[in-house]
């Protein structure tokens, strides 16, 4: 990115500064003429003296040099008898010495205010650009702004083009010098300012790294402090190292919070995976070696767990393809007419793990319009998800009703509910309250329920019973006509 | 097994397994009773102490391993890991605060019962210091420091033999990189895990009749190694 020219406004130029020493210098022959008139002394060489210091005060040394010999001339000619001619004389050669040396002292002094006052004006312009440019570079973690302003305040400060371009660009794109010259600049050592024609090179070098190159062409009049760009390319070398910094950190941050996610939904996946296969494990080997010892009911309990634990694996795969699928955007939605009574009533028979559930669904309700697979599967979800947190031997309410053309499912528990805040966090994916984090689960259920839901014009919401305790998870599908 | 039944402790908060362990460890000839937490399994053995403790890591209201350490203050009952988790770290933490050996989810019963039967003849081997130590082929005189396959004397290095006198103690259950260190190199010892591999293969250089497939010297991946034992 290159940044044009901007015009800094130049002192008064010399030739200006004489000629007004040349008007000073009449000025003050016409104030001696009126005293002359006024007092009819001629003794006013301290005008003149007057005038000279004047100059050498308001213009510096030459200016005051040539007010000096003029005032001379003009009183010699104008008021020394005899008038109007030029005499020379002991007394001439004493105000001309006075003169000069008034002239040459006062410039003098004056300079060196004038100096002095230029630096402190110098001092304070370059506080002033760093400042600014410090200030705009703290604004902002992003680099390429950093970039873009650090061109804005090189420009400024150089009175000239400026260019500022990461490490893979900047060869080829200062206009004049070669790529090599520029690659030669980025790997000094050190940072270091090198000159290409009108150009300056200078590595944006922070933190031991090369990230890109300055490059600024320096006005020649006034020419700029090379120091101060110096600075200021530095300072904006370690603006883009922050940046750089700040930004690999949120990626290393962001990774280890994917990392943390993916090893709880691992081992979470795990569990619920072994822990049906383990009952189904020890159900069958006990069958197999005991099976002749156990008394009837015995066995059939066992064949009974084995059943159970098979569906439970069943609709855990089922939830995994389902979430695959609504990730994958695939989800096939067979929209028919269904009972959704039936469709709860299976789905709180094999998913309320032992549970007491309590239906309650009214004779007429209609007929639910959507998927029937998916709506059990995520009635079943919501129905799971209460059985995980409602203590043993607690119940859990499933009813359902009709309202604004819709049929609603409502699955209470008698858990823990959860915070207002949490309300619809727990349907994002992999969400688990802190307040339950020590009972299983993959924080996938209630996500993919509402997946399902929405997937066929439904909806699903939660919130605390206001009857007691536990939470209350409504899911909406469109009522069949 | 003679006058009152063995008593096993089942913790785990799986209604499920529960169900489905339970009629084959009673079919078995144990007593068993089944608790879903690490507080109530501790109270239940402070107040009527059980034999043998298989415990599900994953507890509601605290970590197994910490059922562990906490059991382990006062009491020296078998304790078996019963965990669905595969982090070997876990499994060697349970180890080495003191659980007796480990189970992986899902694990048919014979398997457990296997493991039931080989920490009870730990405890059996702790308290009356058998002389002689036998399975398959090997024979093992803890007296006369003596080893033998098949009447045939096998000469061990000190190391190799307190090797194989620590697993033999174990046999049946398994030993902890850590806990063979301990009793090799001594308590404290800093030595890697890789000094254990080189010395197990060493020792089932002499006592295994095919080495590259041992069956007397058995590797638990990552964890550490278990002595065949007959059964």
């Amino acid at each position: 990115m290159v940044s044009p020219v901007k015009m800094t406004p130049s002192p008064m130029p010399s030739w200006r500064r004489y000629a007004a020493s040349l008007a000073i210098v009449a000025v003050t022959t016409l104030a001696a003429e009126a005293l002359f008139r006024v007092t009819g002394s001629t003794r006013l060489s301290m005008v003149f003296l007057a005038g000279v210091l004047v100059t050498a005060f308001l213009y510096g040394s030459g200016p005051a040099w040539l007010a000096a010999g003029l005032a001379f001339l003009v009183y010699n000619f104008y008021l020394v008898e005899p008038r109007f001619s030029l005499s020379f004389e002991a007394e001439d050669a004493i105000n001309l010495t006075v003169f000069l040396a008034v002239a040459m002292l006062t410039g003098l002094l004056t300079g060196r205010v004038r100096d002095a006052a230029k630096r402190a004006e110098a001092r304070a312009h370059a506080t002033r650009v760093l400042f600014d440019a410090t200030r705009d570079f703290s604004a902002s973690s992003d680099e390429t702004y950093i970039r873009d302003r650090l061109a804005h305040h090189l420009a400024a400060a150089a009175g000239g083009p400026s260019a500022v371009e990461d490490a893979a660009r900047a060869p080829g794109a200062i206009p004049g010098v070669s790529p090599e010259a520029v690659a030669v600049s980025m790997t000094e050592p050190t940072a270091r300012t090198a000159t290409h024609g009108g150009w300056r090179l200078r590595p944006l070098r922070a933190d031991g790294e090369v990230w890109g190159l300055a490059a600024w062409a320096p006005s020649a009049d006034p020419p700029p402090e090379p120091q101060l760009i110096e600075i200021l390319v530095d300072v904006g070398a370690a603006a883009i190292s922050r940046a750089h910094l700040a930004a690999a950190k949120s990626e290393a941050e962001t990774q280890a919070r994917t990392e943390a996610l993916r090893n709880a939904l691992l081992s979470s996946i795990s569990h619920d995976l072994r822990t049906p296969l383990a009952a189904i494990m020890a159900s069958a080997s006990s069958l197999q070696e005991y099976g002749h010892a156990f008394e009837e009911p015995v066995r059939a309990d066992l064949a009974a767990t084995i059943q159970e634990e098979a569906a439970r694996l069943d609709s855990f795969v089922a939830n995994l393809l389902n979430m695959t699928r609504l990730e994958a955007g695939q989800l096939k939605v067979t929209t028919s007419a269904f009972s959704v009574a039936e469709a709860i009533e299976r789905a709180a028979e094999r998913r309320a793990a032992g549970r007491f559930v309590q239906l309650a669904a009214p004779a007429d309700l209609p007929e639910g319009l959507g998927d029937a697979v998916l709506f059990e599967q995520a009635v079943g979800n919501v129905v799971e998800n209460a059985a995980r947190y409602t203590p043993a031997g607690g119940a859990i309410t499933v009813t359902a009703a009709v309202r604004d053309g819709m049929v609603r499912v409502e699955v209470a528990d008698e858990g823990p509910g959860v915070r207002e805040a949490e309300l619809e966090r727990i349907f994002e994916k992999f969400y688990r309250s802190d307040r339950t984090a020590r009972t299983p689960g993959t924080g996938l259920g209630l996500s993919i329920a509402r997946g399902l839901l929405e997937g066929m014009g439904g909806r699903v919401e939660a919130l605390n019973r206001t009857d007691g305790g536990g939470l209350r998870v409504t899911l909406a599908v469109p009522a069949a006509a | 097994m003679s006058g009152a039944p063995v008593r096993l402790l089942l913790v785990d908060d799986e209604p499920q397994i529960v169900r489905a362990l339970k009629p084959a460890l009673i079919a078995a000839g144990y007593a068993v009773e089944a608790v879903e937490t690490g507080e109530a399994a501790l109270e239940t053995m402070a107040a009527d102490p059980c034999d043998v403790v298989i415990l599900d890591l994953g507890l509601p209201d605290m970590d197994g391993k910490q059922v562990i350490s906490r059991l382990r203050e006062w009491s020296d009952a078998p304790v078996i890991v019963l965990s669905a988790r595969d982090l070997e770290d876990e499994k060697i933490a349970a180890l080495d605060l003191g659980a007796d050996d480990f189970v992986n989810k899902p694990v048919g019963v014979g398997e457990l019962l296997a493991r039931v039967r080989a920490s009870l003849r730990g405890r059996e081997r702790r308290f009356a210091a058998q002389a002689v130590f036998r399975s398959g082929d090997l024979e093992l005189d803890f007296a006369l420091r003596r080893v033998q396959i098949l009447g045939e004397e096998v000469k061990l290095t000190p190391r190799e033999y307190d090797l194989l006198r620590t697993l033999a103690r174990h046999a049946g259950r398994v030993v902890t990189h850590r806990q063979i260190i301990a009793a090799v190199w001594g308590a404290g010892a800093q030595v890697d895990a890789q000094f254990v591999r080189v010395l197990v293969g060493q020792l089932r250089q002499k006592l295994e009749a095919e080495p590259s497939s041992p069956r007397l010297v058995l590797t638990e991946p990552g964890v550490g190694y278990r002595l065949r034992s007959d059964d």
